[in-house]
């Protein structure tokens, strides 16, 4: 290592370089998704799409200062910084109640959300906590106080109230998967309550997370999918067929994969897990369907009702029935750049286009070509950053990583999914696409302290 | 901690699935299935059609027989009505609590279900709520009905008969039902087509075509503009105006004439087949079938004992009576078997006569409508004795005078520019062997050489005979175009159709026609008309229905005859008494344009036969 080396040399350019693309190609989405006739240019800054330069020009400036920030500064100070965002949290409840909840700090349509923030917040935390623990991880305390880390905001956000940030908190869940964060204390104090029961011996460590997760979104998608029905192969079938035949094709391509990418003596083990895996999945799902085939119809509303789901698509379901027509109504290639007959400022039939269904105006102008290639980009994303996170020697970096992707992951999943029926209807923006500023600047300064750290990789040794 | 770094395996299958699962959705929705594709169209676009106006029907004289005349509906979005005062809507409407319930409930019944029961109302799309306000109506609730957010009106014609007469002729209008939506894919729900008369029959030529243009709508349902700047949009094309050859003067008068008796009266321009008048009694205001009112209207018509929308004109199946044997003489001369000079003395023992002289010639037995004289004829055009069976001579001979009488239209429609017109009865060999088992002769079938016994007629048929007398052997189809605005009519209207009896034998029976109004002894005596050579033959229909039908058919001047006309009077007795002074009438009105014979006149308009049966 040469002492004239400049941070510019360490930094992952391709992390950055996805960042731009991201970000220009969201502006032009708003530039669609909001456009107004009588402010044609980009730079009418009475416009969202005016506006959303402003704020990428505040956010790279913000990622530029972080980037010129000394190497120690973000572990030293990082509970200050999460006080701080739980200051505000705690400051957001004493505001005025807009639209049914107090999210906003500020004036006007230059306020901030708190909300947004306090995921950085906590991802810095979190981080410091688990590399700053000398005491070994399983212990009952530091688990405890990890997961204190992530509560507490999770609870102030549940005053404001904001359902979708409360979500995207539980994607630290797969952080400490990654860091092995056992639960047995938690489970062993409740079943120390069973009698007969040796609560010592129970060890299932953190391994259920990814089951419960997955199992948790297999429930959701199949009961959103319960009321529809898909034609395949001629067939009217139910709806939840489309997740089993989902199930059926990604195991299949996964067995493909795994047989070029892993070594022979690996294979058998995880082509049993796989097949397990489809099976016990698909089971669930049949389960789930006929269970909820079998509730009293007061059960099934709750059910409903939780969901969104409605049979009126002109009521209670407007939001999702209009969104999914415009996505619809895309077809292969789209209908063109500002062509939106749904999606379309002038027609309004999206409601709140620009922010939490900014992906329907995507995908009727690109159609599923420009859909699948934002998605990809995003997947690329993640890929890039677990790459990072795994080739760190710290584990502050590495734990921040982790979190950067799992924050982006449920932001896209949700946002995504809800647009296209397999999520519930719950307003959280898609990074880089939706406009506003608390969301880009949370999402820059992620991937800049991200870029920031990664440049350290080879003089940080904590 | 070396242990864990597989987890980022699970961790990135993790992302890999959801990713996976979202394309194989995104493809689905946006490639496979249709379903979002119309569901956006359904949200999105709308189809308006606009609709031409239909076709204007003058008469010969360039006057309106069928107008158009603006109607509003007013139309409801549920969605869009705010702060709804049921009271004041119902005053302003004249309607009460219930029938407004009743109307809603009525009109989101109409709009029909889907396949699983739910109805195809939408509370954010317009429907007509009440239909067929007049411009009067519609211009006294004008200012109250801006009280009414999600109301508006919707401005749309109806038809409108401003002569109140020719109903039979003009027919009516009334909404497409099921039948006709499954057959002709023009039509959608809600739309006018004619049922009857020309209306009907000229559908296609008065509807037009419709337009359509592809319009955008936005979340509201407003418009907001069109599709691919109206590349696919088509402009309505108005529905041609027709001009018809009724008399709108003489049909008016005709039906005025008829009022209190049950009949016809046709008449016809000989010389083209135009019909003049085309009357059918008793008759009813065509105005009373338009809009709102047609389905009470129609029922009430329906249900009356006197049948007025029966076309009787072209569907009444009368015997000829004494008209009849024109056909006979003529047919019988034309055979050989008599010439014009022939007496046949009045032997009431063969059939039953009136008391005259003794017929000298063939122009003697049409003047004196003697029974006997044409009974003799007709024994001759049977049986020619061709054959000594007397039952083989006997189909020969009628053989030959069927083929004869179908030459002069008879026994078969006349397929006129209306539809429905029946073809009426002429007995044939075929006929009588299945009725007499083949064992018959002219002793068996006698009757029909006056014009009774099976022969049935319809009044237009009656017409076309008068025609053919006035033209000395030849018809043209009658028929009601005169012209289509930017349209050829019918070849068929222009062309000869000859009978199978040479023009120099109507001679004598012109003569006997002229005779029958103008010499002393003649049957019809009362519809003599100073100056207008009218020439005429009376009949007598005997039927099993009470008195005998009054028949008379003419046609005028006798030289170059502008007017054929034939009158029925069903159950008014004797044909000289009443349908022949009708029929000159008639001829006078045409003719000259106005009724110089004032008592005649108000003899025929103060008869009543409904309240007054006698018939003197």
């Amino acid at each position: 290592m040469r002492k004239n080396e400049t941070i510019l040399d360490n930094i992952d350019w391709s992390l950055i370089l996805l960042y731009f693309v991201l970000t220009i190609l969201g502006l032009f989405n708003i530039y669609s998704a909001s456009f107004n006739e009588e402010y044609p240019s980009i730079f009418s800054f009475s416009q969202e799409y005016g506006k959303q330069i402003i704020w990428i020009a505040i956010s790279m400036f913000l990622g530029f200062i972080v980037l010129l920030l000394e190497k120690d500064v973000l572990w030293k100070y990082a509970y200050w910084f999460y006080g701080f965002c739980m200051f505000l949290l705690v400051a957001v409840l004493f505001t005025r109640e807009i639209n049914g909840a107090r999210s906003w700090l500020g004036v006007g349509s230059m306020g901030i959300q708190p909300s947004e923030f306090a995921k950085l917040g906590t991802a810095i935390a979190i981080s410091a906590y688990i590399s700053g623990m000398n005491i070994k991880l399983q212990s009952q305390r530091s688990a405890f106080y990890a997961n204190m880390i992530v509560v507490f905001p999770m609870l102030l956000i549940l005053l404001q109230p904001d359902a979708g940030t409360f979500i995207v908190f539980t994607s630290f869940l797969w952080v400490f998967y990654r860091e092995g964060i056992s639960y047995d204390f938690i489970l062993g104090s409740l079943l120390r309550l069973i009698p007969f029961v040796d609560h010592t011996r129970i060890k299932v460590g953190s391994n259920f997370i990814p089951l419960l997760v997955v199992s948790g979104i297999l429930v959701v998608s199949t009961l959103l999918l319960s009321q529809s029905s898909i034609q395949l192969f001629g067939y009217a079938l139910d709806g939840y067929w489309g997740l089993i035949v989902s199930i059926g094709v990604f195991l299949i391509l996964a067995l493909i994969v795994v047989r070029l990418t892993v070594m022979l003596r690996e294979r058998k083990k995880l082509y049993y897990v796989l097949i397990v895996a489809a099976i016990a999945s698909s089971s669930l799902v049949f389960a789930v369907n006929s269970v909820f085939g079998y509730l009293k119809s007061h059960q099934k509303e709750r059910i409903e009702l939780f969901l969104g789901l409605d049979e009126d698509p002109d009521g209670k379901d407007y939001n999702r029935n209009r969104a999914m027509a415009a996505v619809g109504s895309g077809g292969f290639f789209g209908k063109g750049y500002h062509e939106a007959t749904l999606a379309s400022p002038q027609q309004g039939h999206v409601p709140m286009q620009s922010t939490d269904f900014i992906f329907c105006t995507l995908a009727e102008e690109w159609g599923f070509v420009g859909g699948l290639i934002v998605l990809s980009l995003f997947i690329v994303l993640l890929f890039k950053i677990i790459q990072i996170a795994e080739r760190q020697r710290s584990t502050f970096t590495r734990v921040f990583a982790y979190s950067v992707a799992v924050i982006i992951f449920y932001h896209l999943a949700i946002n995504i999914g809800m647009t296209i029926g397999l999520a519930p209807v719950i307003g959280i923006p898609l990074p880089f696409f939706s406009y506003g500023g608390s969301s880009l600047m949370s999402f820059t300064m992620m991937l800049f302290v991200l870029a920031k750290l990664d440049s350290e990789r080879k003089n940080v040794f904590r | 901690m070396n242990s864990l770094e597989y987890r980022k395996f699970v961790v990135l299958f993790f992302f890999l699935i959801t990713a996976g699962v979202f394309s194989v959705r995104m493809f689905y929705m946006q490639i496979i299935d249709d379903k979002w594709k119309l569901r956006a169209e359904e949200i999105s676009k709308y189809k308006m059609t606009t609709y031409p106006s239909r076709g204007i029907v003058y008469d010969r004289n360039g006057n309106k027989l069928i107008a158009n005349e603006t109607y509003y509906d007013i139309m409801m979005i549920e969605e869009e009505i705010k702060d709804f005062d049921t009271t004041l809507f119902c005053n302003t409407f004249k309607l009460s609590k219930e029938d407004l319930i009743r109307t809603y409930e009525s009109m989101v019944e109409k709009q029909g279900k889907d396949k699983k029961g739910k109805s195809n109302y939408r509370k954010f799309k317009p429907y007509a709520l009440i239909s067929g306000l007049s411009s009067d109506e519609f211009s006294k609730i004008a200012t109250e009905l801006q009280k009414f957010p999600g109301f508006f009106e919707n401005i749309r014609t109806l038809r409108k008969y401003p002569q109140n007469s020719g109903a039979h002729v003009l027919g009516y209008m009334n909404e497409v039902d099921g039948d006709i939506l499954a057959k002709e894919a023009y039509y959608r729900m809600g739309d006018y087509i004619g049922r009857t008369g020309i209306e009907n029959y000229y559908e296609v030529e008065l509807r037009g075509q419709k337009g359509v243009q592809y319009l955008m709508k936005d979340a509201r349902g407003n418009i907001s503009g069109s599709q691919e700047e109206s590349k696919y949009d088509t402009a309505a094309i108005p529905g041609r105006n027709l001009e018809l050859t009724l008399d709108a003067d003489l049909q008016t008068y005709g039906e005025l004439l008829m009022k209190g008796k049950i009949g016809s009266i046709v008449a016809i321009e000989p010389s083209t087949g135009e019909i003049l008048a085309f009357v059918s009694s008793p008759t009813y205001d065509p105005n009373l079938l338009i809009g709102k009112k047609i389905g009470k209207n129609f029922l009430m018509l329906q249900e009356d004992s006197l049948k007025p929308l029966f076309n009787r004109p072209l569907q009444a199946k009368y015997p000829p009576g004494s008209t009849f044997k024109l056909v006979t003489g003529l047919i019988g001369m034309e055979m050989g078997v008599v010439d014009s000079n022939r007496a046949f003395s009045c032997i009431k023992s063969l059939v039953n006569c009136h008391g005259h002289p003794t017929a000298m010639s063939m122009s003697d037995g049409v003047k004196y409508s003697c029974n006997p004289y044409f009974y003799q004829v007709m024994s001759r055009i049977v049986q020619q004795g061709k054959s000594r069976s007397i039952f083989k001579d006997s189909q020969l001979g009628l053989a030959e005078w069927y083929e004869y009488v179908k030459s002069f239209g008879l026994g078969q429609p006349l397929n006129i520019d209306l539809s429905g017109d029946i073809p009426g009865f002429i007995p044939d060999v075929e006929y009588y062997n299945k009725k007499y088992n083949s064992a018959w002769a002219f002793s068996t079938i006698y009757s029909i050489s006056i014009g009774q016994g099976e022969v049935g007629v319809t009044p237009i048929q009656m017409a076309n005979l008068a025609c053919i007398m006035a033209n000395r052997g030849y018809y043209f189809v009658p028929h009601l175009i005169k012209s289509i605005k930017g349209k050829d009519i019918s070849e068929r209207f222009k062309e000869k159709h000859y009978t199978k009896v040479r023009p120099e034998y109507f001679r004598p029976i012109v003569e006997g026609m002229y005779r029958v109004v103008h010499e002393p002894g003649g049957t019809a005596r009362r519809a003599r008309t100073e100056g207008l050579d009218v020439c005429g033959k009376t009949g007598t229909a005997q039927n099993p229905h009470g008195e005998d039908h009054s028949i008379f058919i003419a046609f005028a001047p006798k030289n170059n005859p502008k007017i054929a006309i034939a009158v029925y009077v069903e159950n008014a007795g004797f044909g000289g008494t009443w349908a022949a002074p009708i029929a000159s009438l008639m001829i006078e009105k045409y003719l000259t344009g106005e009724v110089k014979q004032e008592v005649k006149e108000k003899r025929i308009l103060e008869k009543n036969f409904l309240i007054d049966p006698s018939i003197h």
